[in-house]
C-alpha cells in the first residue's frame, strides 16, 4: 500500500476519532443542578467515621449529615470553595480527599515530565548512528527484487 | 500442648533456617559441595517447623483452647467452624504464621527442582537467602509476633470471635492465601536474583528458569486482588469495589512493579537488554511486598506513632531497609557485568514499548506510594492530618491507565528491532478502526464523557489487537496441522488471553465509575421507589437468630421480579451493625441493596440503592486473567537465552557476546 493511501487512512480514522470525541466530551449544557453541586462536593470530602469511603459513596450516619448540611448551604447559595472551607474548620485539613499541599499533585507530574523526557532521550539517541554505505550496484539488486516480487 | 507444641515448632524452624544458612554460607566459601547438599535438607526441617506450627494453631482453634492469647483475642466458641479454621489468618500474628507457612512451602518446592543442581553455588545462594528471609518471619513470631504467647491472668471461657467483616463470607478462605501465594511467592526469583548478583552470573540463564516462578507469584496475586475487590463489593457493603485504600494500594503496588517485570524479562531474554530495570524491578517487587506487610500490619495506618507501640512495625521497617540497601549495593557493586550488549535501535520497536511500558509502570507504583505514604510522612514530620483518596488517585492514575492501554494495543503488532511503517499500518489498522467505531457507537448510543470514551476505545483498539494475535496463532496452528486449541497455549498466546482480561476489566472499571447512581430511599412496606431504570419495591423484613450473630433482613424485590435479601447484622461483642448487600448481578448492570436503617416503629426502612454498569465484567476479565496466566504457563517451545551465563562454568562468564535468538518472531 502506498505512503500516500497509507496516510489517508490513518488521517480520516483520526479525524473520525477526534469528531467522536468532542461530541461525546460536550457535557450537558447549562450550570449545575442542586443535585450534581452536592454530589460533586461530597465525592472529595471524606466520611467522618469511615475510612477512606467520600461521604457520598458512604451509607453512615455522619455521611449523611454532611451531605444533608452540604445540600442546605447549596440552597442557601454559598460557593463551593466556602462549604469546603467549613467543613474544615469543622472537621479538620484531612476531611478533603484532594489534599491542597502543592507537593502530592505536582510531584507526579514533574516526575511523569522526567520519565518522559528521559524516555526521548534515551530512545533518539540511537537515531545519529550513520548507516552503513550502500553502493549503486546493491541498490540496483534491491530494485530488481522488489520488482520481481511484487 | 497446643502452646509447647506451637513454640517448639517456631523455635525449630528459626534454628533450622539459621543452620542452614549458615550451612549454606560455610559450604560456598570452602567450595564444599557435601556441605552444600546438607544445607539443602535444613529446608525441609523448616517446612516441618511452619507445617508443625500451623497444626498446633488449627488444634488451639478447633479445640477451643482459650490458653493461647490469639485465640482468646480471636476465637469465639460459637464461630462456625470453616471460620474457626480461617482465624487462622484474620489477626496479626496469625497472618504472619501463614506467611511463614506458604514461605516454607516455597522453599522446599524450590529445593525440591532445584535437587539436582544443589552443589551449582548459584542455587545454594537463592536458598540462603530465601533462608534468611524465612528466618525473619520464623523470628518474628519467636518474638514480638507470637501466635503461641499465653494469657496473661485467668484464661477465659470464652472470647470475641474473629472481627464480624471475617466472618460474613466464605471468600475469607480464599482472598489471603490467594494473595499470600502471590506475595511470598515473588520471594524466590528475587532469592534467584540476588544469588546472580553475589556469584555474578548475570547471563540469562538464571531469569528463564524462574520465568514461571515469577508468572505463577503473579497469576495468584492478580486473583487475590481480583477477589479483594469482588469482597469489596458482595461483602462489606459499601457499593464499591475498590477505594484506594492503604491496605488494597499495599496489594498493589508489587502488582504493578510485578507486571512491568514479566514483560521486561522477555526483552532481557532476547536481546540481553534492560538488565539493571528487571533487576530493580524484581528486588522493587519484593521489597513492595515486606513494606505492604509494614503498613498493613504494624498499626502504622490508625496513627503513623502506633507504629511503634509493638516491636514488629520497627522489625518490619529494618528488614525492608535491609533488603533494600543490600540490594542496590549488590546493583551497584554488579553494575559493569550488568551492561548490555545490545541496545535499542529505533524508537519504534518492541524494545522501545516494553521500555516505555517500564517507564509507564514505573509512574503508576510511584503515584500510588506517594498518595499512600504521603499523609503518614506529613503527620510524622509536622503532625498535621491529611487524606489523599479516591478522587486525587482516580485523576493521577487515569492518563497513565490510558497510556498502558495503548502500549497493550500496540506492542505486540510492534517488530523487534525496528518498525517498517508498512508492517505497523496492516498490523494496526484494524484494531485501530475498532476503537474508533467503538468510540462513534457510544457516543451514538447516548454515552457522554472524554474518560470513559477514551477507556472505551483504547479497550476496544487493545481487544481488537490481541484477538487479531489469537486469530494469527489459530490460523498458523491449522496450516501446521495442529488442534485449534494448541495455539492458545504458550508464552505470547496466553499473554493474548491475558491482555483480553485486561480490557474486560479496564471496560467494567470504566463503565461503573463513570455511570453509577445511588440514592436512599425511606419505603414502607409495599412501596416502591425507582432508579435508573430498575425499580425496587420493599416487602418485609425478617429477624433471624444465628449461633454467632443476630440478622435483620429485608425483603426487597427488584424489575418487579426476584427478591433479595440485604441485611444487617448485630455481633454479641461487636458495636455496630454490619451491613451485608444483596446484589442482583447482570450482563450489563448490578442493582445494589443495602438496608440503610432497619425499620422503625411505623415500619418504615431505608433502602439503599446502587446501580452501576458493567460490573460483572470486572470479575469475568479477573478469571479470563487467571486462565490466561494458566496458558502462558503451560511449556511451550523453549527459547534458547541470549546469554546462557548461568551455567556453571569453568571460567568467569562474560556476558558481552549475546548469540542470536534462537526462534524467530
Amino acid at each position: 500500500m502506498r505512503t500516500v493511501s497509507r496516510r489517508l487512512a490513518w488521517g480520516m480514522l483520526a479525524l473520525v476519532l477526534a469528531g467522536a470525541l468532542a461530541v461525546g466530551s460536550r457535557g450537558e449544557s447549562g450550570p449545575p443542578t442542586e443535585d450534581q453541586r452536592v454530589q460533586r462536593i461530597a465525592s472529595v470530602v471524606r466520611c467522618p467515621t469511615c475510612r477512606g469511603l467520600s461521604a457520598a459513596q458512604s451509607d453512615a450516619p455522619s455521611a449523611e449529615a454532611i451531605r444533608d448540611e452540604v445540600r442546605r448551604r447549596v440552597q442557601e447559595g454559598e460557593t463551593d470553595a466556602q462549604i469546603k472551607g467549613y467543613l474544615v474548620s469543622r472537621y479538620g485539613e484531612d476531611i478533603l480527599l484532594q489534599p491542597k499541599s502543592r507537593v502530592v499533585w505536582a510531584l507526579p507530574v514533574i516526575g511523569g515530565a522526567a520519565a518522559v523526557g528521559g524516555l526521548v532521550f534515551v530512545l533518539r539517541r540511537r537515531r545519529v548512528k550513520p548507516g552503513p554505505t550502500v553502493s549503486d550496484a546493491d541498490e540496483a539488486l534491491v530494485a530488481r527484487a522488489m520488482r520481481a516480487k511484487s | 500442648m497446643s502452646a509447647v507444641l506451637g513454640t517448639a515448632a517456631v523455635a525449630l524452624g528459626l534454628a533450622a533456617a539459621i543452620l542452614g544458612m549458615a550451612t549454606l554460607a560455610i559450604g560456598l566459601r570452602r567450595h564444599d559441595p557435601g556441605m552444600l547438599r546438607t544445607g539443602q535438607r535444613y529446608v525441609w526441617l523448616v517446612l516441618a517447623g511452619a507445617v508443625l506450627a500451623t497444626v498446633a494453631m488449627q488444634y488451639a482453634l478447633l479445640s477451643h483452647d482459650f490458653s493461647l492469647k490469639y485465640v482468646a483475642d480471636n476465637h469465639s466458641r460459637s464461630t462456625p467452624l470453616l471460620y474457626t479454621v480461617t482465624t487462622m489468618w484474620s489477626a496479626l500474628e496469625g497472618s504472619i504464621l501463614l506467611w511463614a507457612l506458604v514461605l516454607a512451602g516455597y522453599i522446599a518446592v524450590m529445593a525440591r527442582h532445584f535437587r539436582n543442581r544443589a552443589t551449582d553455588p548459584m542455587v545454594a545462594w537463592a536458598t540462603l537467602v530465601a533462608l534468611g528471609v524465612a528466618a525473619f518471619f520464623f523470628g518474628l513470631m519467636a518474638g514480638p509476633s507470637n501466635p503461641f504467647r499465653l494469657v496473661a491472668g485467668a484464661i477465659p471461657l470464652d472470647g470475641p470471635g474473629p472481627n464480624p467483616l471475617l466472618q460474613n463470607h466464605p471468600l475469607v478462605a480464599f482472598h489471603p492465601p490467594m494473595l499470600y501465594l502471590g506475595y511470598v511467592g515473588f520471594t524466590i526469583p528475587f532469592a534467584f536474583a540476588l544469588a546472580a548478583l553475589i556469584t555474578g552470573r548475570l547471563g540469562e540463564g538464571w531469569l528463564v528458569e524462574t520465568r514461571r516462578w515469577t508468572l505463577f507469584a503473579w497469576g495468584f496475586l492478580t486473583v487475590g486482588i481480583v477477589l479483594g475487590a469482588w469482597w469489596s463489593y458482595e461483602v462489606l457493603g459499601w457499593g464499591g469495589y475498590w477505594a484506594w485504600d492503604p491496605v488494597e494500594n499495599a496489594s498493589f503496588l508489587p502488582w504493578l512493579t510485578a507486571t512491568a517485570y514479566v514483560h521486561s524479562v522477555m526483552v532481557q531474554e532476547r536481546r540481553a537488554m534492560l538488565r539493571v530495570w528487571n533487576l530493580s524491578l524484581l528486588v522493587a517487587t519484593f521489597s513492595l511486598t515486606i513494606l505492604g506487610t509494614f503498613l498493613t500490619r504494624s498499626g502504622v495506618l490508625d496513627s503513623v506513632h502506633a507504629f511503634t507501640e509493638s516491636a514488629i512495625g520497627p522489625a518490619i521497617l529494618a528488614f525492608f531497609g535491609v533488603v533494600v540497601a543490600v540490594s542496590i549495593a549488590l546493583i551497584g557493586w554488579r553494575g559493569d557485568k550488568l551492561r548490555s550488549p545490545g541496545s535499542i535501535d529505533a524508537p519504534v520497536s518492541r524494545e522501545a514499548a516494553f521500555l516505555a511500558n517500564n517507564v509507564a509502570f514505573a509512574a503508576f507504583a510511584f503515584v500510588v506510594l506517594l498518595g499512600t505514604l504521603f499523609p503518614l510522612l506529613v503527620e510524622a514530620t509536622n503532625g498535621d492530618q491529611l487524606s489523599v483518596g479516591a478522587p486525587y488517585f482516580n485523576r493521577m492514575t487515569a492518563p497513565i491507565g490510558f497510556t498502558l492501554l495503548f502500549l497493550m494495543a500496540v506492542a505486540p503488532a510492534l517488530p523487534w528491532r525496528k518498525a517498517a511503517a508498512e508492517t505497523l499500518h496492516h498490523r494496526l489498522i484494524g484494531p485501530a478502526w475498532a476503537g474508533t467505531l467503538t468510540v462513534v457507537a457510544c457516543v451514538a448510543f447516548g454515552l457522554r464523557g472524554l474518560g470513559p470514551l477514551l477507556a472505551f476505545g483504547l479497550a476496544a483498539f487493545a481487544g481488537a489487537a490481541a484477538l487479531r494475535q489469537l486469530g494469527l496463532s489459530v490460523r498458523a496452528a491449522r496450516r501446521g496441522g495442529e488442534p485449534v486449541w494448541r495455539a492458545l497455549l504458550g508464552r505470547s498466546n496466553g499473554g493474548m488471553v491475558v491482555h483480553l482480561g485486561v480490557v474486560l476489566v479496564a471496560v467494567g472499571f470504566a463503565a461503573s465509575s463513570s455511570y453509577g447512581h445511588r440514592a436512599q430511599f425511606r419505603l414502607a412496606p409495599g412501596e416502591s421507589a425507582s432508579l435508573a431504570g430498575h425499580s425496587v419495591t420493599y416487602l418485609s423484613t425478617t429477624v433471624e437468630e444465628k449461633s454467632n450473630k443476630r440478622t435483620t433482613s429485608a425483603q426487597v424485590r427488584v424489575d418487579g421480579g426476584k427478591v433479595y435479601a440485604p441485611a444487617l447484622h448485630q455481633f454479641p461483642f461487636g458495636s455496630q451493625a454490619i451491613g451485608s448487600p444483596s446484589v442482583r448481578t447482570g450482563p450489563f448492570s448490578d442493582v445494589y441493596l443495602t438496608l440503610v436503617v432497619p425499620p422503625d416503629a411505623a415500619g418504615v426502612a431505608v433502602i439503599g440503592v446502587n446501580v452501576q454498569p458493567m460490573i460483572v465484567w470486572l470479575w469475568i476479565g479477573g478469571t479470563v486473567m487467571g486462565f490466561g496466566t494458566f496458558l502462558a504457563a503451560w511449556p511451550g517451545r523453549r527459547r534458547r537465552p541470549a546469554a546462557p551465563g548461568s551455567e556453571p562454568a569453568v571460567a568467569e562468564p562474560d556476558a558481552t557476546r549475546p548469540e542470536p535468538a534462537a526462534v524467530p518472531s
